[in-house]
């Protein structure tokens, strides 16, 4: 989905009062309250709040895996607020690329074929070659082209998920959405995956990046915090 | 796009089954015998159908014929003779009984029984009754007694053409009657397997005796068939029995009572219609009563097909259970397949996969697995019809020639197919229920 020439200056998504309200079995509870939130190419937001504040609730309304329940939401200046299932699973797969907590690698498969994952999954296909070349590019993107050919389960927890962020990178998506994805890390190796996903940024793509790492939120070009459904 | 979609679909579930082969191949266990089973029951039904529906039609004649049995009075066997004279599509059978063997001897099988039961019934020497039509009755006297004697009882069957188009009777040595040249003086006769059964075993002297003939002859022998008959029978031409014989003869009440004297069948090809009124007028007009001729056409598949049907439907109901609880086992095995991989399939939709080609990858996986287990399963039951036919075909005579029936090998594609679908659907359709969130709380 490009956005026409005339809007330019778009933003790269923008979100307006989005409300999601839980309905279990209990009496609805309202998870987030009117987010405002506008991320431009190259821009990077920090995200930051206590745990159950709904940050990964927000995330997963920016990536398309769920809808709000009020609320609009634009990217590249087009309303997709009500876009059907089929065409957002097309937009998951071209606009976003997605980092999180735990690696998710799928074990029967290697570093390679996990990144090229996100090319054989019935959004459009490439030859071979292409594919590979593709899947080299991103792995040689987070430093990791010598590991190709090893399965998850002999990568360190810093490779595994310099892996994943191959595989958010592999389709050249225009926003990252992470979240938390140096908790399962050490500092060192945390910064490390935190300076990957920045120089993505460099390329103009945004980055959305949810943590609980001060030192992480300030690398980001914005820290907002989310406290009582919204920011503030 | 499609062809997209199509290749993903294959580079994942191959992915899939690789990763899980001892799983894959637990679930198609079960299934193999579901489908085993169905294809087992289909076979067995069709070939059952082929060998009885040939040794029906060996008896009964083919399906479609019309058949008339005509009494052997007042000269009826020479105007069925005379009418039925150079037409390609009747022919009468006119049977009577015949001794082999030595003259005036009672013989090995009196009354023209299978040599099973010859010598076993002993002599009744109580009166013998006969009633007729009226409800008169009347005490027959014993007839004199002969000396037992190295003869055998048969029933001779004259033959006005070729029987076979009508009753597909199977060569077994020899040659049939040949019905296109001269009449021969020494009558050529073919047995059933069951009158040269009787010579084999009684080396009975080759002179024939013929009820209302006045002099032995010799025959011929020039083979022998299988006619679907237990009872010691004979074949030969009629013209070439009225050379020592003017005319069969008339049949007694009494020798009807008994089971012998001379018997009149038609057969007549579908749409013979004029024939079959003319000969009933002809019939009619020589003093036979209507009510006598019994005209009717040979069904008998129908009517074994509705005693085959429900057995097929028992033993199909049978194969149906089995073949649920292959689906089950697929069944079992998707949905636990699915609840471990339910991270994957999160996965794959957060990284833009869509909801129907998610479905669609598990479907085609329980599906390939059904359609696997099919072929194997056809494969099994095919060579086990081979063994079979290998060991057993030889005491089946009408078995013999059977191939595997292609209905048993459908049937078993479409269970397994079925089963690919029954067991796979509702693992599909939980695989696209789950929410793509589930990344992120796991
Ligand atoms: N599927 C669900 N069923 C029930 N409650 C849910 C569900 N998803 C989210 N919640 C609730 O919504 C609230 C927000 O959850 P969310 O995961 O967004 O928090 P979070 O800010 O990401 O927390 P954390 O920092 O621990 O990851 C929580 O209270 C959680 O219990
Ligand atoms: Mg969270």
């Amino acid at each position: 989905m490009t956005a026409p020439q005339v809007q330019v200056q778009a933003p790269l998504l923008q979100l307006n009062g989005i409300t999601k309200v839980l309905k279990g079995q209990e009496e609805p509870r309202t998870i987030l309250s009117g987010v405002d939130l506008t991320v431009h190419p190259g821009q990077s937001v920090a995200i930051l709040g206590r745990s159950g504040s709904g940050k990964s609730t927000l995330l997963s309304l920016i990536g398309l895996f769920d809808r709000a329940d009020e609320g609009q939401y634009f990217l590249h200046g087009n309303d997709i607020t009500k876009l059907p299932e089929r065409r957002a699973a097309a937009l998951r797969s071209a606009e976003f690329g997605f980092v999180f907590q735990r690696f998710f690698l799928l074990k029967h498969l290697t570093a390679a074929q996990n990144v090229a994952m996100a090319l054989v999954n019935g959004q459009g296909w490439s030859a071979r070659r292409k594919r590979k070349q593709q899947v080299m590019d991103a792995l040689e993107q987070v430093g990791i082209a010598h590991l190709a050919k090893s399965k998850p389960s002999r990568l360190s927890g810093g490779e595994q998920q310099r892996v994943a962020i191959a595989r958010a990178l592999v389709r050249q998506p225009r926003v990252i959405l992470a979240d938390e994805p140096t908790g399962a890390l050490d500092t060192e190796t945390g910064n490390l995956v935190v300076e990957v996903l920045l120089n993505t940024t460099r390329q103009g793509c945004g980055l959305v990046l949810v943590t609980h790492d001060h030192d992480h939120a300030r690398k980001m070009g914005r820290v907002l915090e989310l406290r009582d459904g919204r920011f503030n | 796009m499609l062809s997209g979609k199509f290749r993903s679909a294959l580079v994942i579930g191959g992915q899939g089954i690789r990763a899980r082969k001892l799983r894959t191949f637990l679930s198609m266990v079960s299934l193999f015998l579901g489908v085993l089973a169905v294809v087992t029951v289909q076979a067995g039904a069709e070939i059952a159908e082929r060998a009885m529906l040939t040794d029906v039609e060996l008896q009964s004649g083919k399906d479609g014929t019309m058949m008339g049995y005509i009494p052997g009075e007042k000269g009826a066997p020479g105007i069925v003779e005379a009418t039925l004279k150079g037409r390609a599509d009747a022919v009468a059978m006119i049977s009577s009984k015949a001794v082999i063997g030595e003259p005036g001897v009672r013989p090995i099988n009196e009354g023209g029984m299978p040599f099973e039961y010859a010598n076993r019934g002993g002599d009744y020497s109580g009166p013998s009754v006969y009633c007729d039509a009226g409800g008169v009755c009347q005490e027959q006297k014993p007839q004199e007694k002969k000396p037992d004697g190295q003869a055998i009882e048969v029933s001779m069957v004259a033959l006005t053409g070729d029987i076979r188009p009508f009753k597909p009777f199977r060569p077994v040595s020899g040659n049939w009657l040949d019905f296109g040249s001269a009449p021969s003086l020494a009558p050529r006769i073919v047995l059933n397997e069951e009158a040269a059964k009787g010579l084999r075993m009684y080396r009975v002297p080759g002179e024939m005796m013929i009820e209302g003939a006045t002099h032995h002859v010799s025959p011929q022998i020039i083979g022998v068939v299988q006619d679907g008959y237990g009872q010691p029978r004979v074949y030969l031409r009629l013209d070439e029995l009225r050379t020592w014989m003017p005319a069969p003869a008339a049949t007694s009440e009494l020798d009807r009572f008994r089971g012998g004297g001379t018997g009149l069948e038609v057969y007549l090809q579908p749409g013979s219609d004029d024939l079959q009124q003319l000969l009933k007028a002809k019939l009619v007009g020589a003093g036979i009563e209507q009510n006598n001729l019994h005209f009717r056409v040979v069904n008998s598949k129908e009517r074994m097909e509705s005693q085959l049907k429900i057995m097929r439907l028992i033993f199909l109901g049978m194969a149906f259970l089995v073949l649920l609880i292959g689906v089950a086992g697929i069944l079992n095995v998707g949905l636990a397949t699915v609840g471990e991989r339910v991270e994957e399939f999160a996965l794959r939709r957060a990284v833009g996969m869509s909801r129907m080609l998610l479905a669609g990858i598990v479907l085609a996986e329980t599906l390939l697995t059904g359609l696997l287990t099919a072929a194997l399963a056809i494969g099994a039951g095919a060579a086990g019809l081979q063994v079979a036919l290998m060991m057993f075909g030889s005491r089946f005579p009408s078995l013999q020639g059977t191939t595997f029936p292609w209905e048993a090998g459908v049937a078993g594609v479409i269970a397994g197919l079925l089963a690919g679908v029954l067991g796979g659907l509702i693992p599909a359709i939980r695989a696209a229920r789950i929410p793509i969130a589930t990344v992120m709380r796991a």
